[in-house]
């Protein structure tokens, strides 16, 4: 790691301060306050609540349902990274070889990133509905192909090819900029010495992407912990028999919408330890691997 | 450097154009949409070409959902909150890898926990800081003593108030308080070799001089990459802005174009008027694509190589 | 004497008490749950209230959906920011009531000498929103009831005239319609408001002890007992029959939009659908609407109201109160009614309003003609001990854990029994959290 460092921390105090006193008062001060509701049982209106220690929690623990929303939500963290990620990847460094026309694949594949939610979600029933939409075509040839209103597992694959999709053009766009912040000079050494194009790829630009890679590695898992709940609420709804039901949306289903403030402050605690622990491990296992300098 | 590679060529341009096409496939969905009648749109099986109503249900939309006015006033939000956002955590990285002290991995991680709970989930209690953005202060002052030794001294009684509820403030603050431009300014910042530190330091250059002259103009691609991606999230944020604006001279475009979506939660039903909800959504959709577009001259190789 | 008021407040303040002088009204603010078109309905409301008196102006403004409206309204009211009146959906109310924290309508009417003819109102929509003893704590608004559509079409192909009034004779009619060669006879959503509440309600049958939940908090659900485990189970026989096809929203066009495109004969739905389907059939075929259908040997009763109503919270001044009240005196009046009914599917809700669109031959001809069978529906009994509503905290949850386990059900993992089973057993679980939250206090 780094060696050289400025010795002035009054200057380092300075620089940290705004972001600091920013998340002080906008997150840690009204999220205390919701997490604290974890413990309770919170009257939405506000008129008082009563300590129950972790009774919320073992409620959660005790329940298979809860553990099914985990598993869930795990899945579709696991399968919405590794589809954006690598989509976006194999895009990002073939754009870069800025081949003619690559500037208009490049505003072509961010783009999607600009439109609004709602309208995703319905571009995307239009493209699964089993009875009207482009996937009715499926249905004609074989019946029963697909159904993502009765089948969990379709429903499932659905809200992942959905997440994966609003994912990719955020990647793209970021391993891109990885990609162009690697010097020419190094990799027109290598073709100097005679590396092809794809060689060079594998010797030189994925170990110097590997800094940007990490970065959406967490932050794409983080985010489809956290991020999800748009998409499941307009495509499935958390069904069918909660197949879709993802930790986040669950979150908000009860909380928001059922006003179980004291439940909803549990499962976020439960969900912040998980997507914690899951970063902990990645800087501490994946990191490793990441040249730097 | 002149390479042939025609057949690398050739399957670059076939893998991007694969790729281009599964991603705008949903957009081409919202254009086809946006340019139907409403039985059209509604029929069994779906129709996959576009009709002739684009500009009608343009219209429509931009009647019904009174963009106009909003769309200057919108700018301001998504723009306070890129710059906001990569001031902060430019200055945050800085601070956390250019600089030996213990607190760098917690200050680190203090902010990177932010990720963690999203807005919606602990938005009862938002909405009171954004109500006074000094309350957790008074409470403190409270709970310490500090507001009764106050009083008790100088008869002065502590009330610290800053209303934050529509204003730019109070809309722009909570969202600028994530922490994925830190992250991503503490991986570029790591990238930085020692040698360009010794050097500056060798030249006499101090760390804020370090950070202006050389650090900012060497993220200039990654910068680009984070305020295209902000300018869009700020642009589309729609649920804090419909809770903390109430007063329509603030009002925005996200929040009028989800006033175009037709309510499908009413036990009754409304007429599904999707296909101006889609015409909305091409309309709302202008401004981030010509960010998008604009923010293309800043994606081009950096003159000055970090020589490593 | 004030330290450190860093004030934009004040900055305002300022403004207001300058402006005070050139205009005296009252403002005072409704938050609405409705979007889209119906929304748009509701600005309307407020326009032509401002627009039909000085001395108050109310500002309107959409939170898109009820759920926002209520979460937003709480946010809010915990920071002393909130709305004078809230639109809040019918299932959302319980934590409402339990806080206290709002204004009875009835005691604000009184307490500012405001006539309201209370017996006015239809007793299946006023005891929904009402106290135990009658009176009204919250203002009903978008009124409506379920409804069977009917393709008339497609019956008269299948050589079928009489609309269905018992299950048996729906059953029949599925029957029909398939070997007529009917794909979609019957298109289902799986719904609690009418699967469940409306369905329990037209058969006069408990869907929670204590009345519903009227008679405390001490209540535990008991439809896994009642004739809605057997009409569950024919739902699910019929779904295997393919006598009926399942239309969700999720699925791309729900059970409304199926069958307004003709594809499927039947549909369940609000009374509220009524402006959309018309607009959506748009005179390609003959449709009606029925009331719902009920089991043989069962004596009909009354259904009751789904939608939303208006609520006053507690926090306000006086003059905001008075403007509030007048606001909801102006809804109440029939040219206001038939306003609202005219622009929207909803049904009025006093007889006045009624009767005057009756006289005024409203109901008569089509979009509007079939209506008035949803206030036959909400008035076919007095409404008892059974069928004046539900009273039932976290019922939202209890509706998702219903519509989970019948989805498991159709799916084939379970029965039916044993889906329902475990949905009362979930959802009594939620209950009893709800009861001991609001330890100590009693439903007012």
């Amino acid at each position: 790691m780094r060696r050289a460092y400025f010795k002035n921390n009054w200057i380092a105090a300075l620089v940290v301060a705004p972001q600091l006193l920013i998340i002080f008062v906008f997150f840690y001060w009204p999220s205390s306050q919701a997490l604290y509701w974890a413990f309770t049982l919170e009257q939405p209106w506000g008129g008082g609540n009563e300590w129950v220690w972790f009774e919320n929690f073992a409620y959660l623990l005790s329940d298979d349902r809860y553990w099914q929303s985990v598993r869930v939500s795990t899945v579709y963290a696991l399968a919405t990274t590794a589809l954006a990620m690598g989509m976006a990847l194999i895009l990002a460094l073939f754009a870069d070889r800025q081949l003619r026309g690559y500037k208009s694949f490049r505003i072509g594949l961010i783009w999607p990133y600009a439109v609004a939610a709602p309208a995703i979600g319905l571009a995307f029933r239009f493209i699964f509905n089993p009875s009207a939409g482009v996937a009715s075509y499926l249905n004609y040839a074989f019946p029963d192909f697909w159904d993502p209103i009765m089948n969990g597992s379709h429903a499932m694959t659905m809200v992942i090819i959905a997440g994966a999709w609003k994912q990719v053009s955020y990647s793209f766009i970021f391993f891109l900029a990885g990609l162009q912040s690697i010097p020419r000079s190094l990799t027109e050494a290598a073709a100097m010495d005679g590396a092809r194009p794809m060689r060079r790829m594998m010797d030189i630009q994925l170990p110097l992407l590997t800094p940007t890679f990490f970065f959406l590695l967490v932050i794409n898992i983080t985010d489809s912990f956290t991020d999800s709940f748009g998409i499941v609420d307009t495509m499935t709804s958390g069904g069918p028999a909660r197949a879709t039901n993802l930790m986040v949306y669950k979150i908000y289903e009860d909380g928001f919408r059922g006003l179980d403030y004291s439940g909803a402050a549990a499962q976020s605690i439960i969900l912040m330890i998980l997507v914690i622990s899951l970063t902990f491990i990645q800087f501490r296992y994946v990191e490793r691997r990441v040249h730097y300098t | 450097m002149i390479e042939r590679t025609p057949w690398l060529n050739l399957v670059t341009h076939a893998i991007l154009f694969t790729g281009l096409f599964i991603l705008v496939v949903p957009i081409y969905l919202v254009i086809v949409a946006a340019s139907q009648t409403l039985p059209d749109v509604m029929a069994i099986p779906a129709k996959l070409l576009p009709g002739d109503q684009l500009l009608v249900n343009i219209r429509a939309a931009w009647e019904e959902a009174a963009f106009g006015t909003k769309f200057t006033n919108t700018m301001i939000l998504p723009t306070g909150v890129v710059v906001g956002k990569i001031v902060i955590a430019a200055l945050t990285a800085f601070g956390i890898v250019f600089f030996n002290h213990r607190l760098r991995m917690p200050i680190f991680w203090m902010v990177f926990i932010t990720l963690m709970l999203p807005l919606e989930v602990r938005i009862v209690p938002t909405y009171a800081v954004a109500a006074n953005a000094l309350s957790p202060f008074q409470t403190i002052l409270d709970v310490t003593g500090f507001s009764w030794l106050i009083n008790a001294v100088s008869g002065i009684e502590v009330a610290l108030e800053w209303n934050l509820l529509n204003s730019y403030t109070g809309l722009i603050m909570p969202l600028v308080a994530t922490a994925t431009g830190t992250f991503l300014y503490r991986q570029f910042f790591l990238t930085i070799p020692d040698e360009l530190v010794e050097a500056a330091k060798m030249d006499g250059a101090g760390p804020l001089r370090f950070l202006w002259d050389i650090l900012i103009p060497l993220s200039r691609t990654n910068m680009a990459a984070l305020a295209t991606i902000m300018f869009v999230v700020g642009w589309n944020q729609y649920l804090w802005p419909l809770l903390i604006i109430t007063d329509p001279s603030y009002g925005v475009a996200a929040v009028e174009l989800s006033r175009l979506v037709p309510n499908m939660n009413t036990t009754g039903g409304d007429i599904p008027n999707w296909h101006w909800a889609m015409a909305g959504t091409l309309i709302v959709m202008l401004p981030p694509v010509a960010v998008v577009i604009f923010m293309q001259r800043w994606f081009v190789r950096g003159l000055i190589n970090t020589d490593k | 004497m004030k330290l450190g008021f860093i004030s934009v407040t004040a900055i305002t303040a300022a403004l207001c008490a300058s402006s005070a002088f050139a205009q005296e009204e009252v403002k005072f603010e409704y938050w609405y749950g409705l979007s889209g078109q119906l929304g748009k309905v509701v600005q309307q409301t407020c326009d032509r209230f401002n627009a039909s008196q000085d001395e108050y102006e109310i500002s309107c403004i959409g939170q898109n959906g009820y759920a926002n409206a209520v979460q937003n309204s709480i946010a809010a009211f915990r920071a002393k920011q909130h709305p004078t009146v809230v639109q809040a959906y019918d299932a959302g109310t319980a934590d409402l009531m339990m806080s206290g924290e709002f204004y009875p309508v009835h005691q604000m009417m009184t307490d500012f000498g405001i006539e309201i003819d209370w017996d006015d109102y239809f007793p299946g929509i006023a005891n929904y929103y009402a106290s135990s003893k009658g009176d009204l704590f919250s203002m009903p608004f978008n009124s409506s009831t379920p409804m069977l559509y009917i393709n008339k079409e497609h019956y008269a192909a299948a050589g079928l005239q009489a609309f269905p009034e018992t299950w048996e004779q729906f059953e029949e009619n599925l029957k029909a319609l398939k070997t007529a060669g009917q794909e979609c006879a019957y298109g289902y959503a799986p719904s609690t408001w009418i699967d469940l509440e409306q369905f329990s309600m037209a058969h006069g049958v408990p869907i929670a002890s204590n009345n519903n939940g009227y008679d405390g908090l001490d209540s535990e659900y008991l439809y896994n007992t009642t004739i809605h485990v057997k009409h569950m189970e024919n739902i699910k026989r019929w779904y295997d029959e393919s006598l009926l096809e399942i239309r969700t929203t999720q699925g791309g066009l729900n059970s409304r939009d199926s069958f307004a495109q003709g594809e499927c004969s039947h549909y369940f739905g609000s009374i509220a659908s009524h402006a959309a389907v018309g607009k959506l059939v748009d005179g390609k075929f003959e449709w009606d609407v029925a009331m719902i259908p009920v089991y043989e040997g069962t004596e009909r009763k009354n259904t009751v109201v789904g939608g939303a109503s208006l609520w006053v919270l507690s926090g306000k001044t006086d003059e905001e109160y008075k403007g509030a009240a007048e606001y909801l005196k102006f809804l109440a009046t029939p040219e206001s009614e038939e306003f609202w009914s005219t622009n929207t599917g909803y049904i009025p809700v006093t007889k006045t309003g009624f009767d005057a669109l009756v006289a005024k031959g409203f109901y008569e001809s089509a979009p509007y003609k079939g209506r008035e069978i949803a206030l036959q529906s909400l008035t076919y009994t007095e409404p008892g001990p059974l069928t004046r509503g539900i009273r039932l905290g976290g019922f939202i949850q209890a509706r998702s854990e219903w519509a989970n386990e019948v989805q498991a059900a159709l799916q084939g993992d379970k029965t039916m029994q044993e889906a329902l089973d475990t949905a009362v057993e979930r959802s009594n679980a939620i209950l009893n959290k709800f009861a001991r939250t609001y330890r100590g206090k009693e439903l007012p």
